[in-house]
């Protein structure tokens, strides 16, 4: 009897245990919103990608907020969109469960997200066997190239930021009448700092520059004064590095403790350098450094002054890359779901037929590309938008102001850095 | 009279244990329409694998391995690149997972025992395994690299264990995790179960009964990492993909704080603690965290410090002191101390 007992206490502590852990999934699952369209957001809102995250999410809640205030999704018959927001967190399995559990909850009926290039590889299997829209934040190049139908990214990616990073050097040189032929190459080691470098790689030779020095690097890194020291004796022109966050204080820490400072240090990728925390933990260190942006922040519409507008008013700042890019993306997909309403009135909201209006989408206006760094928008058959390009901003007088392209920009460059040593 | 009631208990285990399997096997059939808590189930059990096969080295062993992520990416590696590569079906790329697992943990084990590293100092050298692992894996450009290397994707397939369900990956992680129970049960009614939780006890005094301590360890430590290179082969056909990052220290961390909170030493204890806790942190992480940022794993912080606090022993022990308390008071038979 006794044996039994426990049994019985066994199996009555499991059934409360499965109780207590489906309640929410299966009371959630229930939930219909049949007035309201809902917009996933799955972002890295704790561990190291959690300062990204959380902006890109409120680019998302602002887009949301200003898409309903202009009368939601007219040709759906002005509906509303809602938004619905998950923490991925850092790993494959979290970001994994994260969209199993947004799509199980609230049924959206696009996720956008999930920044960081291996979450989003996670996450698009279960996009994709769910057929939900998945619209990238993410730039790592091979993205778009695993084959994925319901993925689209309206944003430049990793390469175009290298290669626009290069192009820049090259521009501003010339304007100033300085001599630009040998460069670094500088990143963290991650596919993400990769694709950035191959970007620049492929520029430089392009432009006939040669590479004297090239470096990958883990992004923990704790001491670079050892690189400083090797690029200097590989004397280049100027730098062009891809970091993270806390690599990039301390590279450019070293560059000034080290007084080897080269005509020009370009940051690419966005990460790093001219964000605002970065400006915050430099100071002064930063002014002169530029980075790349997917989002160009000082874009004279309307609606970009009203984006950075509010977005300054939660944050007190600018908006960042991640924030400004999910802003745009944001819009972009609420275009498409109008041309979708309009070409498939009988069932707009297919995601077969969502797809087809991604496909035949061309915006050269509207708010989506008020906000967008160039002044179109289409997408190929692997969703990627092939008009994106990058924009850079560079510290001057401790504010990011946009310098590149030059027909767009806020102010004129500062170049080379008058700090350079050799 | 103590000893005799723990032996009718112990009788009473497969009796229980047959009944919970029923109701795991039945578990995906009554949640086959939700995805994500079919994910969550397999999760559950994932971890439950993982820090059941932790508790013989470190529950059992008393060894605060911190290397679980090491095992487990070299299982992932071992079994994606033999599928990516030569398109070897990963149901034999688990097992070359786990006996290249065996290979690294003898490589760091043999050294370690041998020099008697102990404690906190066998906790950090095992750390940095996962560690060594991940940048190694970096820069080996042919096998691992920055960017992530893709498992072909298929809707429906045995030889490539590629579903776009959740369900069989449950039911094998279901078996791993009835081979780790079993190992984990077996190994405490064998002399090599007594031997290590002798060590795990005093290891000075086992070693003056005459315990070889080191190829005890070993043998524990080979169990484990075994299990846990299994385990990683399936991991990389779950997620599609496998990346360096995979030899994860938190992930290594998270698994030996399940063996803890669980109870060191007490054969279901890490399963119970992964099944309490993995999936509160993951209740926790989908109600508040997309609203309370890294509120969620505050409170997570906060009831592992509790349970630390008022239940040393672990969850295993408070399962069983429940059960006793309520024996008392339905039987009025004296709750054991």
């Amino acid at each position: 009897m006794k044996k039994l007992g426990f049994t019985v206490f066994l199996l009555v502590l499991s059934m409360v245990f499965v109780t207590y852990v489906f309640s929410a999934g299966q009371a959630e699952a229930k939930r219909e919103i049949p007035d309201k369209l809902v917009i996933g957001s799955l972002e890295p809102l704790t561990g190291a990608h959690a300062v990204f995250g959380s902006e890109a999410k409120l680019g998302t809640e602002i887009a949301v907020r200003h898409i309903n205030e202009a009368g939601g999704i007219k040709s759906l018959g002005g509906v509303k969109l809602e938004v619905a927001a998950e923490d991925c967190g850092e790993n494959a399995d979290t970001a994994k469960l994260g969209a199993e559990s947004l799509i199980s909850k609230h049924k959206p009926i696009a996720i956008v997200g999930l920044y960081i290039s291996r979450l989003t590889v996670a996450a698009s299997e279960v996009t994709e066997r769910e057929k939900v829209i998945l619209m990238v934040d993410a730039l790592v190049d091979s993205v778009t190239e695993m084959g994925r139908r319901y993925l689209f990214r309206p944003g430049p990616k990793a390469s175009q930021h290298g290669k626009s990073a290069v192009e820049f050097v090259l521009g501003a040189s010339k304007k100033s009448g300085t001599n630009i032929q040998r460069v670094a190459i500088l990143n963290e080691d991650s596919a993400f700092g990769r694709s950035n470098a191959m970007g620049a790689t492929e520029s430089a030779i392009t432009n006939g520059l040669t590479i004297v020095y090239q470096r990958e690097y883990p992004y923990d890194i704790s001491d670079v004064s050892s690189i400083i020291n090797d690029i200097a004796a590989a004397k280049p022109d100027f730098v062009v590095h891809c970091p993270y966050f806390m690599d990039a204080i301390l590279f450019a820490n070293t560059f000034k403790e080290s007084g080897k400072i080269p005509k020009f240090i370009s940051g690419m990728g966005a990460c790093g350098y001219t964000d605002p925390e970065s400006i915050n933990a430099l100071g002064t260190t930063a002014e002169y450094y530029s980075n790349t942006f997917s989002y160009n922040p000082a874009k004279d519409t309307a609606q970009n002054r009203k984006f950075v507008e509010d977005f300054r008013k939660e944050t007190g700042h600018i908006p960042t890359e991640a924030g400004g890019m999910d802003y745009y993306i944001t819009w972009t997909l609420k275009e498409a779901l109008e041309l979708s309403g309009r070409l498939f009135p009988d069932d707009p909201l297919n995601p077969d037929n969502i797809r087809k209006a991604f496909l035949q989408l061309d915006l050269q206006s509207g708010p989506a590309v008020d906000t967008f760094p160039t002044n179109r928008i289409t997408f190929t058959e692997t969703g990627d938008n092939p008009h994106a390009r990058a924009v850079i901003l560079q510290v001057i007088n401790g504010e990011p102001k946009v310098v590149w392209p030059f027909d767009t920009a806020e102010t004129t460059a500062v170049f080379p850095r008058p700090d350079t040593t050799y | 009279m103590q000893n005799l009631q723990t032996m009718k208990q112990k009788r009473s285990i497969p009796y229980t244990a047959i009944v919970l399997f029923i109701i795991a096997l039945v578990l995906p059939i009554l949640f086959r329409r939700s995805q994500y808590n079919l994910i969550l189930l397999t999760t559950v059990v994932m971890y439950g694998v993982l820090a059941t096969s932790w508790n013989i080295i470190g529950g059992m062993a008393g060894q605060f391995d911190l290397a679980a992520g090491a095992y487990l990416g070299l299982g992932a590696f071992t079994s994606g690149t033999l599928l990516i590569r030569w398109d070897i079906t990963p149901w034999l790329g688990m097992p070359a997972g786990g006996l290249i697992a065996i290979g690294f943990a003898v490589l760091i084990g043999y050294p370690l025992f041998r020099f008697r590293v102990r404690e906190v100092w066998y906790a950090l050298s095992s750390a940095a395994l996962v560690s060594v692992l991940r940048v190694a894996f970096l820069m080996w450009e042919e096998v691992g690299g920055p960017t992530e290397r893709y498992i072909p994707y298929h809707d429906w397939s045995f030889y490539h264990l590629r579903f776009s369900s959740y369900i069989p990956f449950y039911y094998i992680m279901l078996i791993l995790l009835v081979i780790a129970l079993f190992i984990n049960h077996w190994l405490s009614r064998r002399k090599l179960g007594y031997y290590l939780l002798a060590l795990g006890d005093n290891e000075d005094a086992a070693e003056i009964l005459g315990v070889n301590a080191q190829a005890c360890k070993l043998k524990a430590l080979m169990i484990y990492a075994f299990i846990g290179g299994m385990v990683g082969g399936l991991y990389a056909c779950l997620y599609g993909f496998i990346h360096p990052k995979f030899f994860s220290n938190t992930m290594s961390l998270e698994v030996a704080i399940l063996g803890i909170v669980g109870g060191m030493g007490i054969t279901y204890g890490p399963l119970l603690a992964a099944a309490i806790l993995v999936s509160m942190r993951e209740f926790l992480r989908a109600s508040l965290g997309g609203q309370m940022q890294s509120l969620y794993l505050g409170i997570y912080s906060f009831v592992l410090i509790i349970i630390v606090l008022f239940k040393p022993q672990g969850l295993g022990a408070l399962l069983r002191d429940i059960y006793s308390r309520l024996n008392y008071i339905f039987r009025k038979e004296s709750p054991k101390p």
